[in-house]
């Protein structure tokens, strides 16, 4: 084989989408750090995020709805000198696999989880997802969504993430500099990326975004959690703050677990059970 | 010699420990034994016991009669006294509750003792089970040098305090009773192991190289974790325990995937939670073993007790048509066997092999020679399949079509490839697709590796007992003991079919094993109460097995039972078409007072 670029098969995303300018920005990032897809192992969410399987090769798992955190960790433990990345969107990430989501950033595992974060389901059609603004209306929420939104960037930092940033899918060369910053840093990192669905989402448009988002200045301290807290509540206000929020060093999982010095998939059999036993007699 | 020791007393006053002790202190002593314990689903309180079934031959299930029961506390007499004969021994406190029934007693003051020595209610099991060595003629010795094993950590002066105590039972015993020799020490003897289903599944699993083990604590399953965990130092695997039980199963796919055998545990209620996950293992060819340990369901049910209640779940979980193979071991040795082969399989395959266990044999021991254990892990032979770390093919294709179902699996790293394990159905270079003769293909191709398992792995059941006999027992699993001991008590020879390998089932080979039984009386026996296996066996095999012996009162069989059960249906002389259940329509006193007449009857017969 000789194709050993990024491009797969031509994305089939809407034209306009922010999957698009995402995509942009993963590939670019996995190009400038000089990576090639037998280098990277990448679990796709379903959703139309996840549909980029198809379209960025990797060594690479397309699995269940909501459950591409779990599949990254067991990638990782088994192999972790590979660079793992989660490619899934908010429903995914936030909705269904909420739990996974709250308990990775826990372990600090070391992978990029990259959220394509729209406001709405896309793939089955444009009802609301758990990231919306309260009242929005959409086919499953007529009468508008009760609920407040998932506040991710302040629920990841609160929960031990040790690297948590936010993009615009409508700009790409940004994206591309926090995600390589994303994915070279040791621990658990998420990337929300703010997408307009042109199809579903009448409300959170480009136009809606070029209005609400604001980059991140030099005075804005990653290292200080306070800091990184106060502007991850500027969303209440639908102010969104984009560049990298909040950065730590922590132990990742994997370092943490002595069998793991070496990858777990390369190391000898070690199969004799004669030391087991004479617990047993 | 067949001799039953059992012990109760309140959860918290460490029955467990103690009859484990018993177990040990039986199996050093030259003997064979199982194990049966019950237990409510509390840490304080309730009613725990633990019986431990001893003889100088190999034994396989557990004993009707109490040849000696412990009563650490009232309740226990109370609850085990329909278990009892005149012959029995009870050893009890006379300043605590009084016995007017005629038994062999043997008083033991155990509240004075507990005041004298100033100790807790849960140190005096240390008294009782020295008191038990006395009465049977075993070897304190024996049981001191546990208790070094025990303590030696905790330091010299908690071990000479125990110490103290088992001389205290011993002597008391002694004094007060006359000495048998039940236990005394064999003249050879073997060194064996006192195993459980669940830690003989724990021990395979470091020998097949299994290298990721993820569960969430789920009883009777959660004594793998804990023992691998334990284990994980010297064996080098990762255990985990993450948050649901949909992390553990789909985290294990990821690490089976990046290359590693992986596997995890669970009971009923986390087995739910993993079907979507074995499904994805079916299409996207990812091999995972899994291991069911049932109990009492539905929903949360009876946690700590037993059934087989979970056989067509474990057959039919997960969505969408994909092959699987269910296992079903019947002790401790099969469980080795199978979960060695289980990670065979499951490489060789790319599919989810499940391990169906249930509580019965997952937390009783069973003593086997050590050497035999050995000579197992020796003689394994890890088999792969075709699962490589580098490729030839020019072109890499993970699901490449061929005759026998199963493509080339080639674990991530080499340079210069790549590919999906994809849950959306694919094209043989794994990229999505939806084109109906591409669908076709793989479809076919995955449902192509049961005529390859049929032909190369599949094993037909295994014919105990008398191939002439006409009675035939059909069973699988863990009632495998209870049923073999069952023939023992008979006079009339019986034949049994047991069953490992449930799913899928080869008809062609089946029948073969059934042909010689044409015509004769057929039982199926299960720990349900719907006769999941014989619904099973008559969907694939066509055999109908009408007369069945249920029994689901969260209970194992007992021999007894199904020997009596036998035995009455012959003598009435009525062969008609049946299904007795164990326990229905009768209240529990009138329960055991029938059982306790069949039992007396049956005892009577055998002598």
């Amino acid at each position: 084989m000789d194709n050993l670029g990024f491009d797969g098969y031509a994305p089939t995303w809407c034209p306009g989408c922010g999957d698009w300018g995402i995509r942009v920005g993963i590939k670019g990032a996995l190009e400038q750090l000089k990576l090639d897809p037998s280098q990277v192992f990448i679990s796709f969410d379903i959703g139309c995020s996840g549909n980029m399987n198809d379209f960025l090769n990797a060594y690479a798992m397309h699995g269940l709805h909501g459950r591409s955190i779990p599949s990254a960790i067991g990638m990782k433990v088994a192999n972790h000198t590979m660079d793992t990345i989660v490619i899934g969107g908010d429903g995914g990430i936030y909705g269904e696999g909420g739990n996974h989501f709250l308990h990775a950033c826990r372990g600090n595992h070391d992978m990029t989880v990259i959220v394509h974060d729209n406001m709405v389901y896309g793939l089955t059609t444009g009802q609301v997802a758990p990231t919306a603004k309260k009242g929005y209306k959409s086919k499953s929420t007529p009468n508008g969504i009760i609920e407040v939104p998932v506040n991710a960037l302040a629920l990841a930092i609160s929960q031990g993430a040790t690297f948590v940033a936010q993009g615009f899918a409508g700009d790409a060369r940004g994206l591309t500099e926090i995600l390589k910053g994303a994915i070279m840093h040791k621990g658990f990192s998420l990337v929300n990326i703010l997408q307009p669905c042109v199809t579903f989402n009448k409300v959170n448009t480009y136009q809606y975004y070029l209005q609400k988002v604001y980059k991140l200045d030099e005075k804005h301290d990653a290292t200080d959690m306070h800091a990184a807290m106060e502007r991850s509540m500027d969303i209440l206000e639908e102010k969104y703050p984009t560049g990298i929020l909040y950065q730590t060093e922590r132990t990742t999982y994997h370092e943490q677990i002595d069998q793991l010095a070496g990858p777990l998939v390369n190391r000898a059999p070690n199969t004799s059970i004669d030391a087991f036993l004479p617990h047993l007699v | 010699m067949h001799f039953n020791w059992k012990i109760g007393g309140e959860a918290g006053f460490g029955i467990m420990t103690s009859g484990l002790v018993f177990s040990k202190i039986a199996t050093r002593s030259g003997y064979h034994i199982f194990d049966y314990t019950e237990y409510p689903s509390l840490i304080r309180g309730g009613h725990n016991t633990y019986e431990v079934h001893v003889s100088d031959k190999l034994v396989v299930s557990p004993q009707w009669n109490i040849d000696l029961l412990v009563c650490l506390n009232k309740e226990t007499y109370e609850l085990h006294k329909y278990r009892l004969t005149k012959e029995s021994m009870v050893m009890y406190d006379p300043d605590v509750f009084e016995i007017s029934e005629i038994h062999d007693l043997i008083p033991m003051p155990f509240k004075t003792i507990q005041k004298e020595e100033k100790i807790q209610p849960n140190m005096l099991n240390t008294v009782a089970v020295a008191a038990s060595v006395a009465v049977l003629g075993g070897d304190l010795d024996i049981y001191k040098a546990i208790i070094h094993q025990q303590f030696d950590r905790k330091g010299k002066e908690i071990v000479d305090f125990n110490i103290k105590l088992a001389d205290l039972g011993h002597t008391h015993a002694t004094k007060h009773h006359n000495v048998t020799s039940i236990l005394t020490k064999q003249l050879e003897v073997t060194q064996q192991v006192v195993i459980t289903g669940n830690e003989s599944f724990s021990l395979a699993s470091v020998n097949a190289d299994c290298r990721y083990y993820a569960a969430y604590p789920m009883s009777p399953a959660s004594s793998i974790l804990s023992t691998l965990a334990v284990m994980q130092r010297t064996s080098k695997m990762v255990v985990r325990h993450p948050e649901d039980e949909i992390s553990v199963v789909n985290s294990a796919l990821g690490a089976s995937f990046a290359g590693v055998r992986s596997a995890v545990g669970t009971s009923g209620g986390g087995f739910a939670l993993m079907v979507e996950a074995l499904s994805y293992s079916g299409v996207a060819e990812i091999p995972l073993v899994v291991f069911l340990a049932m109990r009492s369901g539905p929903a949360t049910g009876m946690p700590t007790w037993t059934e087989q209640g979970d056989l067509l779940f474990a057959v039919n979980g997960g969505h969408g048509e994909f092959p699987k193979i269910v296992l079903t071991p019947g002790d401790p040795i099969e469980m080795f066997e199978l979960t060695q082969k289980a990670f065979d399989l499951a490489d060789i395959y790319q599919t989810p092999v499940i391990i169906a266990s249930d509580k019965f044999l997952s937390e009783s021991h069973t003593s086997v020679a050590t050497s035999t254990l050995k000579k197992m892990a020796t003689e394994h032979k890890i088999d792969r399949g075709k699962i490589v770390t580098t490729t030839k093919q020019k072109e890499y294709l993970r699901y490449k079509t061929e005759e026998d179902g199963i493509s080339e699996m080639l674990i991530p790293g080499q340079r210069g490839i790549f590919y999906q394990a994809n849950s959306y159905e694919h094209l043989e270079d794994s990229h999505t697709t939806e084109d109906g003769d591409e669908r076709i293909k793989q479809v076919t191709k995955r449902a192509a590796k049961q005529q390859t398992y049929f032909k190369n792995h599949f094993k037909p059941p295994q014919v105990f007992g008398n191939p002439e006999a006409e009675i035939v027992l059909v069973s699988y699993g863990s009632n495998k003991g209870s049923i073999l001991d069952a023939i023992n008590l008979l006079d009339i020879s019986v034949a049994y079919i047991h069953f490992t390998h449930v799913f899928p089932l080869d008809e062609e080979q089946i029948l073969k094993v059934f042909k010689p039984f044409e015509g004769k009386r057929l039982i199926l026996v299960e720990n349900n109460s719907q006769g999941q296996f014989g619904q099973l066996l008559r969907m694939h095999t066509g055999i109908n097995l009408e007369e069945k012996l249920l029994k689901f009162d969260g209970r194992p069989f007992w021999p007894e039972e199904i020997a009596s059960y036998i035995g009455n249906k012959e003598d009435a002389g009525d062969k008609n078409d049946d299904v007795r259940i164990i326990n229905e329509e009768v209240s529990p006193e009138e329960h055991h007072k029938q059982k306790k007449a069949l039992m007396d009857k049956l005892v009577r017969e055998m002598a």
